[in-house]
């Protein structure tokens, strides 16, 4: 999901890793801006279609076949976006976003690799699939509006998200060969220190995705949930892009 | 108690661009008015009326303290505190 400036050093991972089938979702043209930190588009690229340009690099680098959803991710088609593969990288910018990805890879038994940069940090979290713990159980919901942190304009370094994107995909290898070891457990890394340090997230009983004593557990997925917060990085979940970072 | 907090990217704007302070507190809850006092604006972005914001999660060592006793969390001498707020993204 997104395929910027994470989803590009990770599909680009995949690719070369031997993975059979990658599926790209993204709605997004490449801009000179991108060049920076989402490695698969050049300067020859600026105004191409980003899902375009990705499957045919992605093919050339090995990959043996890149599917593509022209979509961004929509509270009414995201459980069907998840629904055809065995891991998500889900490299969104926005909270709304994250959300949606994690409840639908949690109600349709999908594991997600969650990750997210700015500025000059980046975490990565690998969460199982119909498991404890989840994204939620770290961020719980999405705030009110206008308390949400605003990372519209906050930038971020190219490396930085090259690194996080590479961790994502090794995270989903090794969920693609069944290691379930570090799942679970959120991976912050600084840039300015170049350090990368394990976090374990404890699973909470009254999450709201999957804890076992939630009051008013997720059964499915309603515009509602993702409407809360459309300020700053976030967008209403009418439009809530699957866009990169 | 000198507690050693680690202060992620997105607060340090408020530390002059310290990436740890050294803090005096016997608590968690302690340590976050300490480190309002020291660097202003810095509670605003922990709490709200509620508690811990839900964007954010506080560690003691490799523990979140919603698991320990949340703000009542005792802390002692030489620990870690860590700040993990959510992030998403940047342009």
């Amino acid at each position: 999901m997104g395929v910027g400036g994470l989803g590009c050093p990770a599909a680009l991972a995949l690719a070369r890793a031997g993975i059979g089938r990658l599926v790209l979702c993204d709605d997004d043209i490449v801009d000179i801006t991108n060049l920076h930190r989402q490695v698969l588009f050049d300067e020859a690229d600026v105004g191409r279609d980003k899902l375009d340009v990705a499957r045919s690099r992605l093919l050339h680098e090995g990959a043996q076949e890149v599917d593509l959803i022209r979509s961004r991710l929509l509270p009414d088609v995201a459980r069907e976006m998840v629904r055809e593969v065995d891991v998500v990288l889900e490299g969104t910018d926005n909270f709304p976003s994250k959300f949606l990805a994690a409840d639908a890879c949690y109600l349709e038994r999908k594991a997600i690799v969650h990750g997210a940069a700015v500025r000059f940090v980046g975490t990565a979290l690998s969460v199982a699939a119909h498991a404890a713990p989840c994204y939620r159980c770290l961020f719980e919901d999405l705030l009110e509006q206008g308390k949400a942190p605003n990372c519209t304009e906050a930038g971020v370094v190219g490396p930085v998200v090259g690194v996080v994107g590479a961790l994502m995909a090794d995270l989903a290898l090794d969920v693609l060969v069944g290691d379930g070891s570090r799942q679970g457990v959120i991976y912050s890394f600084d840039g300015k220190k170049i350090a990368l340090r394990p976090l374990s997230v404890p699973p909470r009983a009254d999450c709201m995705l999957c804890g076992t004593d939630s009051p008013s557990p997720i059964s499915e997925i309603h515009l509602g949930l993702y409407l809360r917060d459309h300020m700053g990085c976030s967008s209403p979940a009418a439009s809530v892009p699957s866009q990169q970072i | 108690m000198a507690i050693i907090v680690r202060i992620p990217t997105p607060l340090r704007t408020l530390t002059g661009g310290a990436e740890s302070v050294d803090i005096e507190a016997k608590n968690v809850r302690d340590l976050v008015e300490a480190l309002e006092a020291n660097h202003s604006g810095m509670k605003e972005r922990l709490m709200d009326d509620k508690g811990v914001r839900r964007f954010v999660n506080l560690y003691v060592g490799e523990e979140d303290i919603r698991f320990l006793d949340g703000l009542d969390t005792e802390l002692k001498d030489g620990d870690e505190v860590s700040i993990v707020p959510a992030i998403a993204g940047g342009r």
